[in-house]
């Protein structure tokens, strides 16, 4: 027997063995040990950002730092969002998070609860850490997990041209006035809407980004004490400002499908007049669209609210995997970004405000409708109750469905917010 | 007499004209207007009302990636990805095929099914396990992790379309092989896998879009850009905010060209090859 | 290239080996055969199939340092959870009529593409415009018919300029039409493997039974349904089923155009798992529900193994 079914096994182990051999000749880049045989490190960093900035830029900002510290080199691994998302949850699941990872506020929890990223304090204080120039930390169970490098804000955004169309004079500054030239916008012709209301499930942050943010402009909280509070009196107007605007037929239709860049793409193309977005994409809409006149504005509030405007914001936060073994020197990059030249660097390039409270961006360059942010920014404070919440992304989808009911017809304002207090409370305690 | 004939043989083959163009507008019409969107500037692609042909028309997206190493590195991952995993499709199924087809052993049934349920699997709900043991195994972010994996989902189709060609070959050209004195890895490679071609041309090309176009594990298995294939390179156009629309339609139109070829290249033995699978299958 | 250098190798004439031992050689020879499958699959998909069995019986699997035991705890939430009873109910809907729709329209196309009455040259071209929707990965399917399907997009403005509609349509975003609209998506982009197979299938109709059919004076229909038909059944039947297990396999192209909304009206069995993973993180019970997918599943595998085996 042996002959043959030795023979046989042999051919089979000599095709299998010749294939492998060369694919792994193929590729030959397997990841080799991250300590190189002169001491220098690799560190990897997994992030978002670089897919969002101009071609090459951040390449630039990183290799500053190798040049600065020959002996720590940084591979970035940049995806979009949701890949680097989904990469981070995958990677976290089994122990391989990348040594640096970008994080949004809304990850954090679950990365730190889960033992993926590692207790940036701690790394803060061995490294004497003056944290008292962070703009913020994102703390979970008093420690910090996630420090925001670039802060991006989300003003309303206004298309002159359609509100002069529509015989809007003023830029609105109260829910009233908003659904008054909102009303006065779809009214004046075409497919044209007054604003744009993105609600799709798979990736829900419309409910952060576009109804909660109506919320913190009134100085409102959806959370009391740390626990969610949805039916209390603030949430329900503002539920029922949304549902108003969805009867008076001001909304772009498919809302409940449109995506964030539906909204964009909308509001470019002087499909609808009005939106809330983040600053960062001034310059892309200008790129589109370079005809477009529109300008920036703080978030209406309620007619008769007088206080500071929370104004939402979405972060690049960046954090260090706990299962690195290059902790100090992941950190000293991490460092290295928030420092106060580097951040600002960040910041103008990637439209944002920086995460470092000295370092200055320059406007100089840039619109003058930064400029304008900023005061705003300045004016009101950076509201986003979502960051360092459990399961946020969750929380969002529940309120999402709940509101899609009350814009369907299918449920009241009460019952849906009672639905969502419920689904909400199941998952913060 | 004739002329009914003959009329009825031209409204019949008006009907089917008719027939095919409408079908050819089903079919064509959005890929068609992928095509438009590829010359499109940006600021264009929701122009309203809608124009085939925009006043931004140009080649910049074309020229954009396949100007960049980056987009390129791409479609060679994929080419390396998708032509090893179906020349290894290939040499398994055959040899899986040929044990189904030319033997009779115990449990034959039962293998027989699980390969078959194996394509019952969702992928979606394997990916988490199946990363952890990815990176276990060392296959991480390598071509072989993506290459094997691939193979997974391509080998029971053509497990099962290889075992239902070998089926339809006679035994006795393998028989008088062994009477020779040979062996039946000689039957097999000697005679089967010769007159087998048009067979094996219909399996490779449905093994090659198979993992041409794979996009769920060839996002999780792999994150630098150098292993990367083009469904990743397409999907890294889509930002957080906007869309690339003329790259990504750009880039599908280029990915879609090499099967494209290869459909032409082979469509008389590729659905020849799926003939002989067919009627036995 | 390694095969026949392999083959060349193995070459060498048999070499004469007491008999006893033969039989046994001859007994190993078929597994020696499938031994590559069979290492492939049992490493890379038995091993995380019984990962993922083991994982929905315990309780906060990855999340935490030591999960427990948990019984049946996973099946029972999920099996109670009414989000995951739509999903079954639209994963239904949507693979069998997908099924349906790809039968017919592949057919109708194969049988278009198979007319004696054309050109050799014009039915090559058609085939290939038949093909295009295969061709392309299925995120771009999404997004082309996302942009296609835009309230204010190309298809709503064609519709209206033929006066078909009076105001834009909501394709997606419309909770009553949906599911229908993705499964029409699902119907372009998945009808053409079905119709090249049968259109395979038809070309092994042997010419004669048409040529005896006509002697009878059968009319068109009759011979479609008395020699079209049952010379395409197996075919049908092995597509059918694939079809249906391929489709309920079908996640991006959901992710990418609703998410399973509005209003969980497209809410698939692999968006609700996927959801449970990597939005609530209860990889748990997306283990739990995955196991009941495969279960089901394995129905379909079920059927599919004893109709191969008929024949």
């Amino acid at each position: 027997m042996t002959m043959r079914a030795s023979r046989l096994k042999r051919v089979i182990g000599a095709v299998t063995a010749a294939a492998t051999v060369a694919f792994v000749a193929a590729c030959g880049s397997g990841d080799s040990g991250d300590t190189a045989s002169d001491g220098s490190v690799t560190l990897e960093f997994a992030q978002w950002w670089g897919a969002e900035l101009p071609a090459g830029e951040f390449d630039k900002i990183v290799s500053d730092f190798t040049a600065q510290n020959p002996t720590i080199k940084i591979k970035l691994l940049s995806a979009p969002y949701d890949a680097t998302k989904q990469q981070l949850v995958t990677g976290a699941a089994s122990k391989t998070l990348p040594d640096v990872v970008g994080l949004d506020g809304a990850w954090v929890n679950d990365f730190a609860k889960q033992g993926a990223i590692t207790d940036l304090s701690k790394l803060m204080t061995d490294a004497n850490y003056d944290s008292g120039q962070l703009a913020s930390q994102v703390q979970v169970d008093g420690k910090t997990y996630m420090i925001p490098v670039v802060n991006f804000v989300y003003p309303l955004f206004v298309n002159k041209d359609l509100l002069a169309k529509a015989g809007v004079a003023k830029v609105p500054t109260t829910r009233t006035e908003f659904l008054d030239a909102a009303k006065k916008i779809s009214a004046s012709g075409g497919d044209v809407k007054g604003w744009a209301l993105p609600l799709d499930t798979a990736v829900p942050n419309g409910v952060q980004n576009d109804v909660m943010s109506w919320l913190w402009a009134s100085g409102g909280s959806m959370l009391q004490d740390g626990k969610p509070n949805l039916q209390s009196a603030p949430v329900k107007s503002t539920v029922e400002y949304v549902k108003s605007l969805n009867d008076a037929g001001v909304i772009a239709p498919g809302s409940l499908t449109m995506k964030e860049q539906d909204k964009v793409e909308k509001f470019t193309n002087g499909q609808v007049g009005m939106m809330i977005d983040s600053l960062a994409h001034i310059n892309l809409i200008k790129k589109n669209k370079p005809g477009l006149k529109f300008e920036v504005a703080a978030l209406p509030a309620e007619d008769t609210y007088t206080g500071k405007r929370g104004i939402p914001y979405a972060s690049w936060g960046i954090g260090i995997s706990n299962s690195t073994k290059h902790k100090a020197e992941a950190f000293k990059f991490v460092s290295y970004l928030l420092g106060q030249e580097t951040n600002a660097k960040l910041s103008t390039i990637a439209n944002g405000f920086p995460g470092n409270k000295n370092a200055k961006p320059d406007f100089s360059g840039s619109d003058p409708m930064f400029k304008t942010a900023f005061d705003i920014y300045q004016q009101g404070y950076p509201a986003n109750e979502f960051v360092g919440l459990a399961k946020s992304e969750d929380l969002m989808r529940s309120f999402d469905e709940q509101l899609q009911l009350v814009l369907t017809g299918k449920s009241s304002v009460d019952d849906a917010l009672a639905k969502a207090q419920e689904s909400w409370s199941s998952v913060i305690d | 007499m004739a002329t009914t004939v003959k009329t009825r043989r031209t409204l019949a083959k008006a009907g089917v004209i008719t027939g095919l163009v409408l079908g050819g507008l089903f079919a064509g019409l959005p890929v068609l207007w992928m095509l438009s969107t590829s010359f499109k500037g940006n600021g264009d692609v929701f122009q309203n009302p809608p124009r085939l042909i925009t006043k931004t028309f140009s080649f910049d997206a074309y020229r954009e990636i396949l100007g960049s190493s980056t987009q390129l590195r791409f479609f060679l991952n994929s080419y390396i990805v998708a032509f090893s995993v179906t020349i290894l499709t290939l040499l398994v199924a055959l040899m899986a095929g040929f044990a189904f087809s030319r033997f009779t052993f115990p449990f034959q049934k039962t293998v027989n099914a699980v390969i078959v349920s194996v394509q019952a699997v969702p992928p979606i709900t394997l990916v988490i396990p199946y990363f952890g043991l990815v990176v276990a195994l060392g296959l991480y972010n390598t071509y072989p992790g993506l290459i094997l994996t691939h193979m997974v989902f391509t080998l029971p189709y053509a497990i099962i379309m290889i075992t239902a060609y070998l089926n339809t070959l006679p035994r006795e050209l393998d028989e008088s092989v062994k009477v020779d004195g040979g062996t039946s890895w000689t039957a097999l490679w000697r005679i089967l896998v010769p007159i087998s071609v048009p067979g094996l041309i219909a399996v490779g090309v449905y093994t090659f879009m198979i993992s041409w176009n794979e996009y769920l594990f060839a996002l999780t298995l792999t994150r630098t850009d150098d292993m990367r294939t083009v469904p990743i390179g397409i999907q890294l156009l889509m930002g957080q905010h906007s869309y690339e629309w003329n790259q990504m339609m750009a880039m599908s139109i280029l990915g879609s060209i090499p099967v494209l070829v290869l459909f032409l290249l082979f469509q008389r033995r590729f659905i020849g090859g799926l003939t002989a699978g067919a009627v036995k299958a | 290239m390694t095969s026949l250098m392999a083959s060349k190798a193995a070459a060498p004439v048999e070499q004469a080996a007491p008999p006893k031992k033969k039989t046994l050689a001859r007994r190993l020879v078929p597994y020696g055969y499938l031994s590559p499958t069979a290492i492939l699959i049992v490493v890379l998909m038995v091993v995380p199939i019984v990962m993922v069995i083991s994982y929905s019986f315990r309780d906060n699997v990855i999340v935490q340092e030591n999960p427990v035991f948990a019984g049946f705890a996973n099946y029972t939430k999920v099996l109670t959870d009414p989000d995951f009873l739509i999903a079954i109910k639209n994963t239904a809907i949507f693979i069998s009529v997908s099924m349906v729709a790809h039968l017919l329209l592949g057919l109708a196309f194969a049988m278009m593409l198979n007319t004696p009455l054309l050109g050799g040259v014009t039915k090559a071209v058609f085939r290939i415009v038949y093909i295009l929707p295969w061709l392309f990965t299925i995120a771009v399917i999404a997004v082309i018919w996302r942009l296609l399907l835009d309230p204010s997009g190309v298809v709503n403005y064609v519709l209206h300029s033929l006066g078909l509609i009076q105001d834009g349509v909501n394709w997606l975003g419309d909770p009553g039409k949906a599911l229908w609209v993705v499964t029409f998506i699902n119907i372009w982009s998945g009808y053409p493997f079905f119709m090249i197979s049968l259109l395979a299938g038809l070309q092994g109709i042997p010419g004669d039974l048409y040529e005896a059919a006509a002697v009878d004076g059968t009319n068109w229909l009759q011979r479609f349904r008395h020699v079209t038909l049952p010379q395409l059944r197996p075919v049908i039947i092995s597509m059918a089923v694939l079809d249906l297990i391929w489709t309920s396999q079908q996640f991006a192209l959901i992710w990418l155009t609703t998410g399973g909304g509005p209003l969980h009206a497209t809410e698939m069995l692999s968006t609700y798992t996927y959801k449970q993973a990597f939005s609530e993180y209860e990889f748990s019970t997306a283990s739990a529900a995955a196991v009941i997918v495969l279960l089901l599943t394995m129905v379909l595998a079920f059927f599919y193994v004893r109709q191969q085996r008929e024949r």
